[in-house]
């Protein structure tokens, strides 16, 4: 429990700020618990023992974990999110953008924001790469349409069932997301890309389709049920 | 789903930010008050996630990273004042809790060799008891023991004689009482010991069958202190005992 404890706290804070490693060991075994709560809110307890990336837990820090350890100023921990998710991040503000460089900016931004704010996603009731990609592409729409920001990301709660946590899930979820957009009736994949990804509204997308309004409203729905269905079938 | 089925698509058009003016305003309002609705928003935007996943495209070139960890440098994250002040308070009370272990633990320590010094002390008293017991228990086996010797010596060329001698001490209750040329004794009868008070009626002292030389002992039978013996009897009684003589005694001694 206390070598869990300080192996754990040393990776992903900067010891300087922590007593655990200043007090003698035997001071301090009753009270691993309290430590243990110091730097890691008590919200996120479940996450680091169910752990991420599967078996090797102590290796690898959970997304909640990491977030924690941003939020006291751990560079390493920023460095080790954006290891993971830079790519989708990425993708996403690339496919809407279309632009390597503006993509960049908004790379940029959407890491710089969880590091100002990290308080912002709120691991308890989120998933971080959900929460990046969905603050990626509302930013990158708002840049798209030179408009200011519509939504506090404080509020965008991302909930993806199940958690992906380790890379075979990721890989298999991302397998069958794309079969599930494959097999989709094209008017409403496109229906639900160009509202995702282009960021027009449903008036739009029927302006431009010559549909009527509550057929791509049902689309749109409709689309997004069904890549929740290809997750949880 | 318990999700209100007139928002249900407005909700999906929500969360992807394309609702404007009323019907924006509208869903915003119920869904303070809807928390079935607040969670299907989030499952939304978890689909809205999906989509976004879909978009894999190539990793950021790697000057991206150097950018953002040049930025994060230069910007040390102010850490959060709610959480500098709980981190400051939980520090505190972690060194509070180990001032208080230490010093629980030095009174502890205190105390225990305070208690091993009674611990010996009270073995040397008890070992030093036990030995006077044993020494004691030795004694008064000796004084009732079959294999003990017994020596009458009388004066001159007295033959001997049925002999009885009761030491009693009145303060404690304390008798022992040895005899020895005692005549035998018939089938079902014992003798019996009596103190007889110097007022008062005759306490029994116990009771005896001499063994085949005619010797016998009573080692401290039960007995009221403090009470002043006038002199001691013996009486043949039945086996079992009686509470007052029932035959004349047979011998009697007072107090030399």
């Amino acid at each position: 429990m206390l070598t869990q404890c300080v192996v754990v706290r040393n990776r992903i804070q900067s010891p300087s700020n922590h007593f655990c490693v200043l007090i003698p060991w035997f001071a301090l075994w009753p009270f691993c618990g309290v430590s243990d709560l110091i730097g890691v809110p008590r919200r996120i307890r479940k996450e680091e023992i169910t752990g991420l990336f599967g078996a090797a837990s102590n290796v690898v820090s959970s997304d909640a974990m990491l977030v924690a350890a941003i939020r006291s100023g751990d560079e390493q921990a920023m460095t080790q999110v954006y290891d993971r998710y830079s790519q989708i991040v990425y993708s996403v503000a690339l496919r809407v953008l279309g632009d390597t460089a503006a993509a960049e900016d908004i790379l940029q931004e959407v890491f710089m924001r969880l590091w100002r704010s990290p308080d912002a996603f709120d691991a308890s009731r989120g998933s971080l790469p959900g929460w990046l990609a969905v603050i990626t592409r509302n930013r990158a729409i708002d840049s798209l349409r030179k408009r200011r920001e519509e939504t506090d990301i404080a509020e965008v709660v991302v909930s993806i069932e199940p958690d992906l946590t380790n890379r075979t899930e990721w890989s298999r979820a991302l397998e069958k997301i794309h079969s599930a957009l494959a097999s989709m009736p094209s008017p409403q994949r496109s229906a639900l890309e160009m509202a995702f990804f282009e960021g027009l509204t449903h008036t739009e997308i029927a302006a431009r389709t010559g549909e009527p309004l509550g057929t791509i409203k049902t689309r749109i729905r409709a689309g997004l049920l069904t890549l929740r269905k290809a997750l949880n079938p | 789903m318990s999700v209100h089925e007139q928002f249900a698509d407005n909700l999906s058009l929500y969360a992807l930010g394309a609702l404007r003016g009323e019907e924006r305003q509208a869903i915003e309002t119920h869904l303070k008050e809807c928390s079935a609705c607040r969670q299907e928003l989030q499952k939304l935007r978890g689909d809205l996630a999906l989509l976004a996943f879909s978009a894999s495209g190539p990793r950021p070139p790697a000057r991206s990273q150097g950018r953002l960890v040049a930025a994060i440098t230069k910007e040390p994250r102010r850490v959060h004042l709610r959480q500098r002040s709980r981190r400051t308070w939980w520090n505190a009370l972690g060194w509070a809790a180990a001032l208080v272990a230490i010093a629980i633990g030095v009174s502890l320590r205190l105390e225990n060799s305070a208690l091993r010094r009674r611990v010996a002390e009270l073995e040397t008293s008890s070992s030093k008891q036990d030995q006077q017991l044993l020494e004691a228990k030795q004694l008064l086996a000796a004084l009732s023991s079959p294999d003990a010797a017994h020596f009458t010596l009388v004066a001159g060329k007295t033959p001997p004689q049925p002999q009885g001698k009761a030491i009693y001490v009145r303060d404690s209750g304390t008798l022992v009482f040895l005899a020895s040329n005692l005549p035998a004794i018939p089938p079902k009868k014992a003798y019996e010991l009596w103190l007889i008070p110097t007022s008062g009626a005759a306490i029994p002292a116990g009771l005896f069958k001499p063994d085949t030389r005619g010797a016998a002992a009573i080692i401290h039978p039960p007995l009221p202190t403090g009470v002043e013996a006038k002199a001691f009897a013996i009486t043949v009684e039945p086996e079992a005992g009686s509470s007052a003589p029932t035959s004349q005694p047979i011998m009697v001694g007072t107090r030399s």
